[in-house]
């Protein structure tokens, strides 16, 4: 039965695979492909390098900054994230009135655009008028010019961040946490356990599954997210909070540097493909 | 003893989820107000008191900016973007579940493996391609590139939601006579609302909310997203916070529908990692 009427299989499949195909994975090899070449604009005749463009690379100094400056807004803000959205899952879970509306109003951040979330956050931390320039002045710590000083840019462009990307962690865990039997809890309570020992070895290990998938999502995502720092800062001030992707802009929109720009674009990737391969190694994701 | 121990708790619980709420809210709520706060007040005070009251950041976004237009070109994109999306997605995760096809299983790795994708790797060669056909600086163009966000998005939750329904429904429906085609529109497709309506939102937020590639691919002032053109509109204007607070929240409302009237289908889609961000 379930053979029968085989006539549907390809129309059903074209459009996608057709869209999957020249628009997903001839790209793919394009870019590759382009950080073995020379190229001045989009539509010059590229010329061949060879490995040019990667000997290049390495040689800049920005490179190796853009390399950490990654890994620390990586780092930083994924530990921070986890951090706060396990804390907040396990607040929320507590029994409480108004509960469904509380849980609605922490995922707010998440569903603003990135955009909205940048210009917010600019305005709240304006050099004179913001909010937050204010509050801090007035518990004396002068008028902070937050995104203008290279360490604070970066830990502000980190704090933002956390703010807006947390309630992911704090949704899937709060779902992970229905999910354990109170009876087990229950009986550990009987025994005279502590809440912190409850959730040290009941809840930990029972949700160390669904714990690992979030922190390699994370990790992905926030090790190529590009427009919160681009919008906030442009890579500046002094190339403090530029990593891979604000280079690879750069190079391949603003100095034309196209096989440069790939180049940064394909050594990032690799990168990441690595640091997954060895995660799921340490950490294998069950089926 | 246990009585009093249980206050305490209830007390620090609801401390700490007022302080939540206040942390999440806050910058939205300063939004709100900024955008409505007449021009004098927004930079002299500092006041947590909404008003004085005025629309003027309003007037003078719709009046001196093109965000009308903008809003228009973000509208059509997402729109256009969802329903290609829901088109293709349903199709290729139908077959994918109901037949056995070489390459199936390469075919959902690679939509998984998309997820590693730095979006500007991408990015690049497809403005190549783009510039190729024509296609820079088009809202057509801009459309192609989300798709390659939302469609593996989209093949991805709906295989899993497909493969998770019963054959014998569609099988009943062809024993009494029913052509594939006929089963698949009027037994699978009503059944399978819930997945649709959970592709189709998110398909429509992430076109939305894109910035990165409108950013890349659109560069005249009537070509452009709502969140590029807000962006832009920071530095090249002659605008103040309580204009770009104004086009912030306007922004935000569809999200803010979305939310309140589908939060079910939401958080089913979020928890899939159906954000991709």
């Amino acid at each position: 039965m379930r053979i029968k009427d085989k006539h549907i299989i390809i129309p059903f499949l074209t459009p996608g695979i057709l869209i999957t195909f020249f628009f997903i994975v001839v790209p793919l090899f394009l870019a590759i492909r382009f950080s073995f070449y020379h190229m001045e604009s989009y539509i010059s005749p590229p010329k061949f390098v060879g490995l040019e463009n990667y000997f290049r690379l390495f040689q800049e100094p920005a490179f190796w900054n853009a390399l950490k400056n990654g890994f620390i807004y990586c780092l930083l803000s994924i530990a921070l994230q986890v951090f706060f959205g396990i804390g907040i899952a396990l607040i929320l879970n507590e029994a409480f009135k108004g509960k469904a509306f509380i849980r609605g109003l922490t995922l707010l951040p998440y569903i603003l655009p990135t955009v909205v979330v940048a210009l917010t956050w600019q305005w709240m931390l304006d050099g004179n008028i913001g909010i937050i320039t204010h509050a801090a002045d007035k518990l004396g710590f002068g008028k902070v010019n937050w995104l203008e000083t290279p360490t604070l840019a970066m830990l502000t462009v980190i704090v933002v961040s956390v703010w807006t990307w947390t309630p992911f962690v704090t949704t899937c865990f709060l779902a992970a946490l229905q999910t354990i039997p109170l009876d087990l809890t229950d009986a550990a309570k009987v025994d005279g356990t502590t809440s912190w020992q409850r959730f040290i070895y009941i809840t930990l290990p029972i949700l160390k599954p669904i714990l690992v998938i979030i922190i390699l999502l994370r990790g992905i995502w926030m090790f190529n997210k590009f427009d919160i720092i681009w919008i906030m800062t442009k890579g500046g001030p002094l190339g403090a909070t530029e990593h891979f992707p604000i280079l690879t802009y750069q190079k391949a929109f603003q100095t034309y540097d196209i096989g440069g720009g790939t180049t940064v674009a394909t050594i990032s990737f690799l990168i990441l493909l690595i640091i997954v391969l060895i995660y799921l190694k340490i950490f294998p994701v069950e089926k | 003893m246990a009585k009093k121990d249980s206050s305490v708790k209830k007390i620090v619980v609801y401390s700490l989820v007022v302080l939540i709420a206040i942390y999440s809210f806050f910058p939205i709520y300063w939004m709100f107000i900024s955008s409505f706060r007449a021009y004098r007040a927004l930079f002299s005070s500092n006041s947590l008191i909404p008003g004085p009251f005025s629309l003027k950041s309003y007037e003078n976004l719709l009046s001196l900016t093109k965000y009308l237009i903008n809003f228009k070109n973000s509208v059509w994109v997402a729109c256009i973007t969802t329903v290609i999306t829901l088109i293709c997605s349903i199709l290729m995760s139908y077959v994918i579940t109901r037949y056995q096809i070489r390459g199936k299983q390469f075919i959902l790795n690679s939509m998984l493996f998309t997820y590693m994708f730095p979006p500007l790797l991408l990015a690049v060669p497809l403005y190549f391609i783009f510039t190729k056909m024509g296609f820079t600086d088009t809202l057509w163009g801009l459309i192609v590139a989300h798709t390659t966000i939302t469609l593996p998005l989209g093949v991805w939750l709906l295989w899993g939601f497909f493969k998770a329904m019963p054959f014998e429904l569609e099988e009943a429906a062809m024993v009494d006579g029913a052509s594939r085609i006929k089963a698949f529109f009027l037994v699978v497709l009503p059944l399978s609302l819930p997945g649709i309506l959970t592709v189709a939102i998110f398909s429509f937020l992430l076109s939305w909310t894109d910035y990165t590639f409108g950013l890349i691919i659109i560069s005249s002032d009537i070509n452009k997203t709502l969140p590029v053109g807000l962006a832009t509109m920071l530095g090249a204007h002659d605008l103040n916070w309580g204009e770009i607070m104004a086009g912030a929240f306007l922004i935000t409302v569809p999200l803010l529908l979305i939310l309140t009237f589908l939060s079910r289908y939401f958080v089913k889609g979020l928890t899939a990692g159906a954000m991709k961000g």
